[in-house]
């Protein structure tokens, strides 16, 4: 079953296309993360599927259904900002939250427990720091354990324990088997949790999938010798490589990520007669992926 | 609509400001009635004015209900503020969107403000009611119906108010702006409303078409034409120069009004981004 399922998708804001023809799936268990740069479409993505956005062409489906209210009452959602009514306080905001969800009052301290809000749960909203308001909509989130969650920049305004934090907490709401979908600019954030990726640029999908077969992170090493030909004709044979390439003054060899042992292919070069100059592992970093596949 | 009523109260029920209004539109309701009350009361006490005014006390029971709603209907725009206040302030904390998000859809959205609308109507017509009857049996006048039509009207002015409040509140989004639109197109209405009072007078005096006050058939100007204060009996002299009040065609034109705002706040909401 599909939690969410976009066709073709458009939504245009006068003459500029926000999003053009997107069309991809959640599956049910997932952590889907939506990449992708600064007005790139992610939140323009999900306020359509949050019924604040009207879409310009296409559609979408949540459950396998055609949503209606009640299909919004069964997620959890965080989109752009948190948005409270500024006067009163964490526990009245959660109320009102509960009444339209047609959620259990008796929730509102559990949400607040995991949030570590329960200290200032009668302050008023006004008096929150930017991070206390993203902790208590993603709080407003988590109300009445709802099945789906769809969280828009999570992390924002989050110190780095804050961070760290909701992290664990959307791994560990992973396990317990709930779909979270995930808008983020943040790179490291969709490696470290996300099962699944889309990737959007300039209101386009750019491709969809396993995060683990559009972000392959190949560990990279760099070396070079006298004779740039025989060393790369050398290392194709070494086992475990997965790409040799030469470049100006070094060769660089692919390994799959963590495989690469800087020994072992020193030991290989210098059993095959070749010395090196220069030995050196590279990481490519997941930015320098993510600008490959965005440009 | 009750549970979403519940909501809603729960959102104004500890908001400050709309404590604050509530109190002085009911203190304000009062205060100006006693206003004119005492100065009625004083004239009459007065024998020389007394006179002249052939005893004549507006808050008679006879008089009462046109008095009490032609005074009162000034402090409308109180309501109108709190309305204007409530509605922006969700687009202000972007909770128009977040209700949505959490699972009402718009149509509710908007259909508990239009209700919010309602039933300030209400209880501002259900306070009008209660000022009438303290000062009514103050002048030891025996109870009477007389001229209850115009509690009527006072409600419809008060509905039409609201509902032009929801409309400018959800097309202008910030409260500032809402404001300052109601007062500028209160204020335009009056000076457009007068000069077609005064070609209404010109049209009858020139031909032997009496177009009625053109001025009322505006939409704020349509459920204000229908309260006026009761006349002295000296006053009704001057009338017959007047363009006839067509009533029925005012109170027709009032009710499309309330019914032209109400679609057109909901459309805003139901087919726009929010």
């Amino acid at each position: 079953m599909a939690i969410l399922t976009v066709n073709q998708l458009s939504k245009n804001y006068g003459k500029i296309p926000a999003l053009q023809q997107v069309s991809f799936s959640v599956p049910k268990g997932s952590v889907f993360g939506i990449l992708g740069p600064n007005g790139s479409g992610k939140t323009t993505l999900l306020g359509i599927i949050m019924d604040v956005l009207k879409s310009s062409g296409g559609s979408f489906q949540l459950f396998d259904e055609v949503p209606t209210e009640n299909t919004r009452q069964r997620m959890g959602t965080l989109l752009e900002t948190p948005n409270f009514y500024h006067y009163l306080s964490a526990v009245q905001n959660l109320k009102i939250t509960a009444a339209i969800k047609q959620k259990d009052e008796d929730d509102i301290d559990r949400v607040l427990e995991i949030v570590n809000l329960t200290q200032r749960k009668d302050s008023p909203f006004s008096t929150y720091s930017l991070g206390m308001k993203q902790r208590l909509a993603i709080a407003a989130a988590l109300l009445g354990n709802p099945e789906v969650l769809v969280l828009d920049e999570p992390t924002n305004g989050l110190d780095p324990v804050g961070i760290a934090e909701i992290r664990e907490l959307i791994k560990k709401l992973a396990k317990e088997g709930k779909t979270i979908i995930m808008a983020s600019h943040m790179l490291d954030e969709v490696e470290k949790v996300c099962t699944h990726v889309a990737i959007l640029k300039y209101g386009k999908l750019i491709t969809f999938g396993d995060v683990n077969e559009i972000l392959v992170n190949d560990d990279i090493v760099e070396v070079a010798s006298s004779d740039l030909e025989r060393l790369k004709n050398t290392l194709i044979n070494m086992p475990g490589n997965t790409h040799v390439q030469t470049t100006n003054e070094t060769v660089h060899v692919n390994f799959a990520a963590g495989t690469a042992n800087l020994e072992a292919v020193n030991k290989f070069c210098f059993e095959n007669g070749i010395v090196l100059s220069h030995l050196q592992l590279k990481k490519k970093s997941l930015e320098t992926k993510f600008l490959e596949l965005t440009n | 609509m009750m549970h979403l009523l519940k909501i809603e109260w729960m959102k104004i029920k500890n908001y400050k400001v709309f404590l604050i209004i509530a109190i002085f539109f009911t203190i304000g309701i009062l205060l100006s009635n006693y206003i004119v009350y005492s100065v009625f009361d004083n004239m009459i006490n007065n024998s020389s004015a007394a006179m002249l005014l052939d005893k004549f006390n507006p808050y008679d029971f006879k008089y009462v209900w046109k008095s009490v709603s032609y005074t009162s209907g000034y402090l409308l725009i109180l309501p109108v503020l709190l309305l204007i206040i409530l509605i922006t302030n969700e687009f202000t904390f972007r909770t128009n969107r977040q209700n949505v998000i959490d699972g009402w859809s718009r149509k509710q959205f908007i259909n508990v403000k239009m209700m919010l609308a309602l039933i300030f109507a209400i209880c501002s017509t259900l306070i009008v009611i209660i000022t009438g009857l303290i000062f009514a049996y103050r002048t030891g006048t025996s109870f009477s119906f007389d001229g209850f039509t115009h509690v009527g009207f006072f409600f419809l002015k008060a509905l039409s108010y609201n509902l032009i409040a929801v409309f400018i509140s959800v097309w202008l989004k910030r409260t500032g702006f809402a404001v300052g639109a109601y007062f500028i197109y209160m204020g335009a209405e009056n000076i457009i409303a007068q000069l077609l009072d005064f070609w209404s007078l010109k049209i009858k005096a020139t031909s032997s078409f009496d177009p009625g006050s053109m001025g009322d058939y505006l939409p704020m100007n349509a459920s204000d034409g229908l309260l006026s204060f009761p006349d002295n009996p000296l006053k009704s002299i001057a009338k017959s120069a007047l363009p006839t009040d067509y009533t029925n065609i005012v109170i027709a034109l009032a009710i499309f009004y309330v019914v032209l705002f109400y679609w057109m706040g909901r459309r805003q909401i139901i087919r726009h981004d929010l």
